[in-house]
């Protein structure tokens, strides 16, 4: 449950399955276990996904951690909660299907890096 | 979320009409350690099933809006998965074990790994832990050839039996063998006439992790370059960053899912166990974290079968993505040379 919609999340998506929980022998996702590092790995994942984005010329935000809300340039946003939900959310507001095998995101990602180096 | 521990497991037992689903499931299920089955059937073929826990379904499948195929939900399994897990839990004198689906000929076995992954009840009580598909040796290549679902059957599955192979040359089945492992070569291929066959080769939760196996699925054959689908095996050399990871992959799901026929992955993410990643075109199985390496080579290892999805493509958007992934990928033969 979102304490702060009241909107009942039943899905755990399989990317926020997080091995850096060790200690857990079954390793589940329980309430209020690991907040450091719930918190760490989603900001972590909002950072990569910004590097990635400005080919699409969006934003993304961590949202209380407890969603992602997303913008684009002209201040349209979604709120999204997490990465299964973020690709179509991506496709709406920017018009581009996110596809990691598109030659002009990876050429833009090449260009970033090696401006970096 | 994520635990398999106190969930029944399901296993799915698909194949074409005819090719002897019924009849391997009659016999591995006469074993008294099968007693505690429950078995749903979405056709009576003309083999007989007797079985105390035996229910018939009518397919009955909701695509979702905007989903392909495979992200569709089977309202029939729902409803007796359900009452099934209702009844098992009202009487103390009706043990289930384990749930087994027989699946009609033409059913795709990806709605059905959706549902129980998505049903907000089931997905706390059951697991997929096996895809079965029975290949009939006499009639197999030509199905393989003429019906796309066959195709998706083998490269969904887990194991693959074969049947008839009294009325099957020993050319036909070497070529079914082939072909089989041409779709999947993770796949673990049972070549035993019915009546020596164990359940537990069959109904077991073990799968096949070791990854390090498969480096001839990058040697382009010749018969791989007319066949659409191929597989490409993946090493990395560092341990990855799974959020990142995560991204990459699931990108690469929503652009391509229907073309990633299926993933497997031994994932090291810097822990003392890797990672065992598992999925069928857009679904991924929850993760399982195991607490140490099945074999003694330490690195990641990943496996896609594809449909008109190139090899380098792959290659190359997880070397541009090495930044974030944290390992750049090669295949697993060039690695081995290094």
């Amino acid at each position: 449950m979102c304490i702060l919609c009241g909107e009942f999340v039943m899905d755990v998506h399989w990317s926020d399955f997080s091995p850096s929980y060790t200690g857990d022998k079954d390793m589940e996702v329980k309430v209020g276990s690991h907040q450091r590092d719930r918190k760490r790995n989603r900001l972590e994942k909002v950072r990569l996904v910004n590097d990635i984005f400005k080919h699409y010329h969006l934003k993304l935000e961590d949202w209380n951690g407890s969603k992602y809300v997303l913008r684009n340039a002209k201040g349209k946003s979604e709120i999204v909660n997490d990465l299964g939900a973020l690709w179509p959310a991506v496709e709406k507001l920017s018009n581009m299907k996110p596809n990691p095998l598109n030659p002009e995101l990876l050429k833009n990602l090449r260009e970033t890096s090696e401006a970096n180096v | 979320m994520f635990s398999q521990e106190n969930k029944y497991p399901i296993f799915v037992v698909t194949g074409c009409l005819g090719s002897g689903k019924t009849t391997m499931l009659s016999k591995i299920l006469s074993e008294e350690k099968m007693r505690n089955s429950a078995v749903l059937v979405n056709e009576f073929g003309s083999v007989g099933l007797d079985h105390h826990l035996l229910r018939n379904v009518e397919e009955k499948t909701v695509l979702m809006s905007g989903g392909c195929i495979c992200c569709s939900t089977r309202e029939d399994l729902e409803e007796e998965l359900t009452k099934l897990l209702n009844e098992a839990d009202a009487s103390e004198s009706k043990k289930m074990d384990r749930v087994i689906i027989e699946t009609t000929g033409l059913a795709d076995p990806a709605p059905i790994v959706f549902t129980v992954l998505k049903n907000p009840l089931l997905k706390h009580h059951f697991y997929v832990a096996g895809v079965v598909t029975v290949v009939d040796a006499v009639n197999g290549l030509l199905q393989l050839e003429k019906q796309e679902e066959s195709v998706k059957q083998i490269t969904g599955a887990d194991k693959v039996v074969l049947s008839k192979l009294d009325l099957a040359s020993r050319e036909q089945i070497d070529g079914l063998k082939q072909r089989i492992l041409d779709i999947n070569p993770t796949v673990d291929l049972i070549v035993s006439p019915f009546e020596k066959l164990d359940a537990v080769q069959i109904i077991n939760e073990e799968r096949n992790e070791g990854l390090a196996d498969y480096k001839h699925l990058n040697e382009t054959s010749v018969m791989a370059q007319e066949n659409p689908i191929h597989s490409v095996s993946l090493t990395f050399d560092k341990a990855i960053n799974w959020s990142a990871f995560g991204l990459w992959l699931s990108m690469l799901l929503y652009a391509r899912g229907e073309d990633i026929l299926r993933v497997k992955g031994l994932i090291d993410v810097g822990q003392e166990g890797p990672v065992v990643l598992n999925g069928v075109q857009h679904i991924i199985h929850p993760p399982q974290h195991l607490s140490e390496w099945p074999s003694s080579d330490t690195r990641s290892h990943l496996i896609f079968i594809m449909r008109n999805v190139e090899k380098q493509e792959i290659i190359y958007s997880l070397e541009t993505f090495q930044n974030f992934i944290g390992s750049g990928a090669s295949m697993l033969e060039y690695a081995n040379q290094l």
